[in-house]
């Protein structure tokens, strides 16, 4: 193809090309400079990236959701009462808070990359926030009902800095003698109404249970995590006036005192599943 | 190659997508496409600029490159006028600060539909004079704030439809109408301020 060709009308004249001077300049500036059209695959691998950035942001989101619904359901939601002053308390304090600002964090990323899309300009504001908080809300009760709200928690208690911090506050709510809440494994089984504790920090404490009915040593299981509601009586004493299961979320968290069951004491036994309504509490 | 079997009155009959195409096989083919726009993209970096015509042309020499450079990125989902559109709107804010404007004022003409259009929506038509209209209209425009001014231009002078604005500013079109609105709003309030009587 040349220009002369370009140049020709219907009936094979000359056209006049003074008018397109300055264009025949540009096209002269491209061929000088070689310039070539980026490639398709460009654009489609630029179109990938926000779309599977957009689907992980949108699976990690919805990971977030089933571990909070996780906490949530297993929030002491019963005990309320005897460890805050009134249920609006109880629910702002407890509220997962690292869950949540990790999920708004998410939603974003999502709204980003939707919004990044090559036509998600079109959509209304409204509609760009609402679906991938939709998304998240169904795949996240999805990926609860799987149990991988559980497995998330499981594998962050036993692994992740500031876990009963931050990740999960009920550990460290659970964790104020001084405020006569204690939680903790038991290392020792129960001799003489008293078994001994490690609490969150690794300290170990010398439980008694003596102020309940004796049906509550059902609850002293070696190996098992126990939340206690009492009195401090020493700085490594409890005297407890309640004991209760722990729920599920942070049990993983206390493997990380596996060492306490060396020898002489056995090895320490596998975790019991938590039943609702199972062994109770006293 | 198919080019060769087509005269430039044929390669003229062609949709700018068709040309977009043939493009891609032969770069002289973007010659046609630069002399459909120049003109249009032309009038629309004056009217929302004000620039001068040195800057204007460098603009759209910067404008139809990226065209060019992109190609392979339009698809057929918006129109190649909305595309392009968009390229300039989005060369014209990253130039924004070299662009100088004309001390002398905006100079493109209007056609007459254009601002009889403008004025209509308006609900300025009243005892309307449409030279006055057109002497008037750009010194309005220049009062505004460039989000309201280019979105009037793009709807009165321009002559886009709402999806076209829509694919052109990259806003849903639930925006655009609202946008307009409030701009159309802005531009009573300014006609008053000016106490431009038509």
């Amino acid at each position: 193809m040349n220009e002369a060709r370009l140049s020709k009308n219907d009936s094979g004249q000359e056209q006049t090309v003074a008018n397109r001077l300055w264009e025949q300049k540009i096209l002269a500036k491209i061929k000088t400079d070689k310039l070539t059209p980026k490639p398709r695959w460009q654009f489609l691998l630029k179109n990938y990236v926000v779309w599977i950035f957009g689907a992980a942001a949108l699976l990690i989101g919805a990971a977030a959701i089933s571990v909070m619904i996780y906490l949530f359901i297993y929030n002491d939601w019963n005990l309320y009462e005897q460890t805050h002053k009134s249920f609006m308390e109880f629910f702002l304090l407890t509220l997962p808070y690292f869950w949540i600002i990790f999920l708004g964090l998410f939603i974003f990323i999502i709204y980003y990359n939707l919004k990044h899309t090559k036509r998600g300009y079109r959509y209304p504001l409204y509609l760009v926030i609402l679906a991938p908080v939709a998304a998240s809300l169904i795949l996240g009760f999805s990926l609860y009902y799987l149990g991988v709200g559980e497995q998330i928690d499981d594998v962050l208690g036993r692994q992740a800095p500031f876990y009963d911090r931050f990740i999960n506050r009920h550990v460290g709510f659970w964790s104020d003698p001084d405020e006569g809440r204690l939680i903790g494994l038991v290392v020792s089984p129960l001799d003489n109404n008293k078994f001994i504790l490690v609490d969150r920090s690794g300290e170990e404490w010398l439980v008694s249970i003596s102020r309940l009915p004796d049906r509550a040593a059902s609850l002293v299981i070696l190996g098992q995590p126990v939340k206690l509601l009492g009195q401090r009586e020493t700085a490594a004493e409890f005297e407890a006036d309640r004991i209760l299961p722990m729920t599920p979320p942070g049990h993983g968290f206390f493997d990380r005192f596996d060492s306490h069951f060396q020898s002489p004491q056995p090895p320490r036994p596998p975790r019991l599943p938590y039943q609702q309504g199972g062994p109770g509490e006293f | 190659m198919l080019l060769l079997d087509k005269s430039a009155a044929e390669i003229n009959k062609l949709t700018d997508e068709e040309l977009v195409k043939l493009t891609l096989e032969n770069q002289d083919i973007f010659l046609y496409l630069m002399d459909r726009y120049k003109q249009k993209l032309s009038n629309y970096i004056r009217r929302i600029t004000n620039a001068n015509q040195e800057d204007i042309e460098d603009t759209l020499q910067e404008v139809f490159i990226k065209v060019y450079l992109n190609l392979n990125d339009f698809n057929d989902d918006l129109k190649f006028s909305s595309w392009i559109y968009r390229i300039t709107h989005n060369q014209v804010i990253s130039n924004h600060r070299k662009l100088k404007a004309r001390p002398e004022g905006y100079a493109v003409d209007i056609d007459d539909q254009a601002a009889k259009n403008l004025a209509a929506d308006i609900d300025i038509i009243g005892s309307i004079d449409i030279q006055i209209v057109k002497r008037n209209i750009f010194k309005i425009l220049d009062k505004l704030d460039e989000k309201y001014r280019e979105i009037l231009i793009l709807k009165f002078l321009e002559e886009k439809n709402y999806q076209e604005i829509s694919d052109i500013l990259k806003k849903p079109m639930g925006t655009v109408a609202s946008l307009l609105n409030k701009a159309k709003q802005e531009f009573r309030l300014e006609l008053k301020k000016q106490n431009i009587k038509f």
